[in-house]
C-alpha cells in the first residue's frame, strides 16, 4: 500500500499544476520481464513488478534465489539480460549506477575506512562539489536525523559501532538525495535487539522522508515489520508479491507458507464431491479459495491456529494423537503431537495450556478457516 | 608456573637470536671500523683510529658524481616502478581478466633470474639496438627486475581491498577519476610507500644490472666494487658505511611516515 492510498487527504498534485505531473500513485519504478542470465543459469528470472512513490518494498527469498541480482540491476551495477526496468517512465536498463537518481546501502555498508564519519557522509556532495561549509551544515543535518551525536562527525569511521556505522551509511545515502533506496540486507550482521530497534527506525525513516524504499533480506519476520508490501522469491522468481498480511494469510504456494516459519503441511487429493481427503482416506475441511488448483494440492495449517481440544469443538478438524514433546519458546509453548505416522505442530500461549506434557494423550482442532489450500 | 622445558625453550630462543644478530651485524660492524682506519691498508686489528678517510670521501668530486648518479637512478626508478607496479598490482589483484593467472607468472620469472644474466642480456640488447649504455640504460635495466618486486608489493595491499567500496563510490555518484583520487589510492597508500622504499633502496643498492648496462657512468655500489679489485683505500668501507646508513635513514624516514599517517587516522 503506498503513502497516497492510506492517507486519502493528501493533495492530488496532477489536479493543481499545468504541467504533466504524474500521478501520485503512478509507479516510480517498473520491471518487465527482467531476466538476468549467467552462461546457461538464469538467476533472475522474469520479474514483473510495479513499485509505487514512497512505497516500502522488501523482496524476501532464500539465498540464491535472486534477490541480490534483481537489487544490482535497480541499482546499476548489472544490466538485465532481458526486459526493461524504467524509472519514472524512463528506461533505465544500462543507466550506470552513478548516473542514476537511486542509491545502495550495501550488506557489507561500504563505509570508507580512511575518511571520518562527517567525510563520509558528505562524500556525494563532494561529488557535486558543494562548498564545505555547506557540506558540514547538510552532514550535521543528517546525522540529526539519523540519530548520530554530533561530536561524531570528526570521528573515524572504523571506530564507530555496529549500529553507529549502520547510521553513517545511511545518512550517506540519504545526502546523495536519491528518489529510490536500495538496501541488500544491511542489518543481517547486528544482534538481534540492535537489529529490532533499527527495523523500527528505518521504517519511521522511510515515513518522515517519503522516499522510496526497496530492501531485500532473507528474514521474512524483518520484512513483515517494516514492508509496505512483501515479495517473495524464489529461483529467479517473484512467487507473491502482496501485503505482509496477504502473505501471511493468504500464501500463493507452498514455498510461500513455509518460508514463514514451521507450519503443518498435508498433501491432500479431491475426494470427488468438492471436498479435500488425506493420503489415508480422512477427509478435511478447508477455507474457500479462489485459486485454480488441481486434483492434489497442500494443505497449511499453522501451528498457532491449531489449539488443544477438551470436550466439545466447534472445531471442523478434529484429531487424536499423543504428545510426543514440548518447546518452549518463551511466550509461547510449542507441542510436538504424533498421530499414527504424521506429526503436527501446534502452538499456544504458555497461560493457555492446560498442564500438559509428554506422553499425554490429546485431541487437537482446527478450524476450517485456518486450513489454506495451496497448490503444489 | 614454568616447567623446565619452557626455560630451556625460552633460554634456546634467546641465544639463537643473539647469535643471529651478530652473524648479521658484526660484518658490516668491521667494514664500518676499516672506514675509520687511519693506515692506507686494510687490517685488522686497528691499530689507530682517524675520520681522515670520510673526509676524504665527503671532499672527494667523483664520490660526489657517484652519489648524485646513483640518486638520480634511483629517484627515476622509484617514480617510473611505483606508476608502473601500481597499475600492474591493480591487474594482478584487484581484477579478473583472461591471462590474469599468465600474467601473475611472467610477472614474477624476472625476479627469480640471475641478475648478472640478466644485466648481460640487456647489454647485448643495448647494443643490438644501437644504444649506447649509460646511466638512463641502467634505469631501464633496474626497472625490469624492480617494477615486478614492486607489483607483488603493492600487490599485497591491493588483495586487501574491498571492491565494493569503489562500486558504493559509483553509486554516490562519483567519477573514476574521483574515485580513484578519493577512494582507491588513499587506502592503496601504505602499499604505494613501502612499494616505493622498496624501489629506492632496490636500486640504490643494486650492483650486477649497473656494472653492465651504465656504461661508463659508475654508481655507488660500481664503485666500491671496482676499488675492491683495484686501488683499495678506506673511502670504500667509508663510502659503504654512508651509503647503507642513507639507506637505514630512508627506511627509518618512511616508516616514520606511514606510523604517522596511521597514528592520524586512528585518532580522529
Amino acid at each position: 500500500m503506498s503513502l497516497a492510498t492510506i492517507s486519502p487527504t493528501l493533495p492530488d498534485t496532477a489536479t493543481k499544476t499545468d504541467d504533466a505531473v504524474l500521478p501520485a500513485t503512478a509507479p516510480v519504478l517498473q520491471l518487465v520481464g527482467v531476466r538476468k542470465i549467467f552462461g546457461d543459469f538464469a538467476a533472475v528470472d522474469g520479474i514483473n513488478v510495479d513499485i509505487k512513490e514512497g512505497e516500502f518494498v522488501t523482496i524476501v527469498g532464500p539465498s540464491g534465489s535472486g534477490k541480490t541480482t534483481l537489487l544490482r540491476m535497480l541499482a546499476g551495477m548489472e544490466s538485465p539480460s532481458e526486459g526493461y526496468i524504467t524509472l519514472r517512465g524512463e528506461l533505465i536498463n544500462d543507466v550506470p549506477p552513478d548516473k542514476r537518481p537511486t542509491c545502495l546501502v550495501f550488506q557489507s555498508l561500504a563505509l570508507f575506512p580512511h575518511k571520518t564519519v562527517g567525510e563520509n557522509i558528505e562524500f556525494p556532495l563532494k561529488v557535486r562539489r558543494m562548498a564545505a561549509a555547506e557540506r558540514k551544515a547538510r552532514a550535521l543535518e543528517l546525522m540529526r536525523m539519523v540519530r548520530l551525536p554530533e561530536h561524531y562527525y570528526a570521528k573515524n569511521v572504523m571506530r564507530c559501532s555496529g549500529g553507529e556505522k549502520q547510521r553513517v551509511a545511511l545518512a550517506r545515502a540519504f545526502a546523495y538525495d536519491p528518489d529510490v533506496l536500495f538496501f541488500d540486507e544491511p542489518l543481517s550482521a547486528l544482534d538481534y535487539k540492535l537489529k529490532k530497534v533499527l527495523e523500527k527506525e528505518l521504517k519511521d525513516l522511510h515515513r518522515e522522508s517519503g522516499k522510496t524504499f526497496v530492501y531485500i533480506t532473507h528474514s521474512l519476520e524483518e520484512a513483515m515489520v517494516m514492508s509496505d508490501r512483501v515479495g517473495v522469491m524464489s529461483r529467479g522468481r517473484l512467487v507473491q508479491i502482496g501485503t505482509p498480511e496477504e502473505i501471511y494469510t493468504k500464501p500463493a504456494t507452498r514455498f510461500v507458507a513455509e518460508f514463514f516459519g514451521e507450519v503443518n503441511s498435508f498433501e491432500v487429493r479431491r475426494d470427488g464431491q468438492g471436498g479435500w481427503i488425506l493420503g489415508d482416506g480422512q477427509s478435511i475441511t478447508v477455507a474457500p479459495t479462489d485459486e485454480v488448483i488441481g486434483d492434489t494440492a497442500t494443505v497449511i495449517v499453522r501451528p498457532e491456529t491449531m489449539r488443544f481440544v477438551t470436550g466439545p469443538s466447534t472445531a471442523g478438524n478434529l484429531i487424536t494423537g499423543r504428545i510426543y514433546n514440548e518447546y518452549s519458546l518463551g511466550s509461547r509453548m510449542q507441542y510436538q503431537v504424533h498421530s499414527g505416522d504424521r506429526i503436527y505442530l501446534v502452538e499456544a500461549a504458555r497461560a493457555a495450556v492446560p498442564g500438559l506434557s509428554s506422553g499425554d494423550s490429546v485431541t487437537i482442532g482446527w478450524d476450517a478457516r485456518d486450513a489454506i489450500v495451496v497448490g503444489g | 608456573m614454568e616447567t623446565r622445558s619452557q626455560i630451556r625453550a625460552r633460554a634456546f630462543v634467546k641465544i639463537w637470536t643473539a647469535f643471529v644478530i651478530l652473524a648479521i651485524y658484526l660484518p658490516i660492524i668491521c667494514g664500518a671500523l676499516a672506514g675509520l682506519s687511519k693506515g692506507r691498508y686494510f687490517g685488522f686489528p686497528i691499530r689507530v683510529f682517524s675520520t681522515e678517510w670520510w673526509g676524504k670521501t665527503f671532499a672527494s668530486l667523483e664520490i660526489q658524481s657517484l652519489v648524485q648518479n646513483s640518486l638520480l637512478i634511483a629517484f627515476i626508478v622509484t617514480l617510473v616502478s611505483v606508476v608502473f607496479a601500481f597499475f600492474g598490482a591493480l591487474a594482478f589483484a584487484r581484477y579478473d581478466w583472461r591471462g590474469r593467472k599468465l600474467f601473475q607468472k611472467a610477472i614474477l620469472l624476472p625476479v627469480f633470474f640471475p641478475q648478472p644474466v640478466l644485466g648481460l642480456a640487456l647489454l647485448l640488447w643495448f647494443n643490438a639496438l644501437g644504444i649506447n649504455p649509460s646511466w638512463q640504460t641502467a634505469v631501464v635495466a633496474h626497472l625490469v627486475w624492480i617494477v615486478p618486486v614492486v607489483t607483488l608489493v603493492i600487490a599485497i595491499q591491493v588483495y586487501s581491498f574491498d571492491p565494493t567500496l569503489e562500486e558504493a563510490a559509483r553509486d554516490l555518484g562519483a567519477s573514476r577519476w574521483f574515485i580513484l583520487r578519493e577512494v582507491t589510492l588513499p587506502i592503496l597508500w601504505p602499499g604505494i610507500w613501502s612499494g616505493a622504499l622498496f624501489a629506492f633502496l632496490l636500486s640504490w643498492g643494486n650492483f650486477p644490472l649497473s656494472l653492465y648496462t651504465a656504461g661508463v657512468d659508475s654508481t655507488i655500489p660500481k664503485w666500491l666494487y671496482s676499488k675492491m679489485v683495484a686501488g683499495y683505500s678506506p673511502m670504500v668501507p667509508a663510502l659503504g658505511t654512508m651509503s647503507t646508513l642513507s639507506a637505514a635513514a630512508v627506511l627509518l624516514v618512511g616508516g616514520l611516515a606511514i606510523a604517522l599517517v596511521r597514528r592520524r587516522q586512528a585518532d580522529a
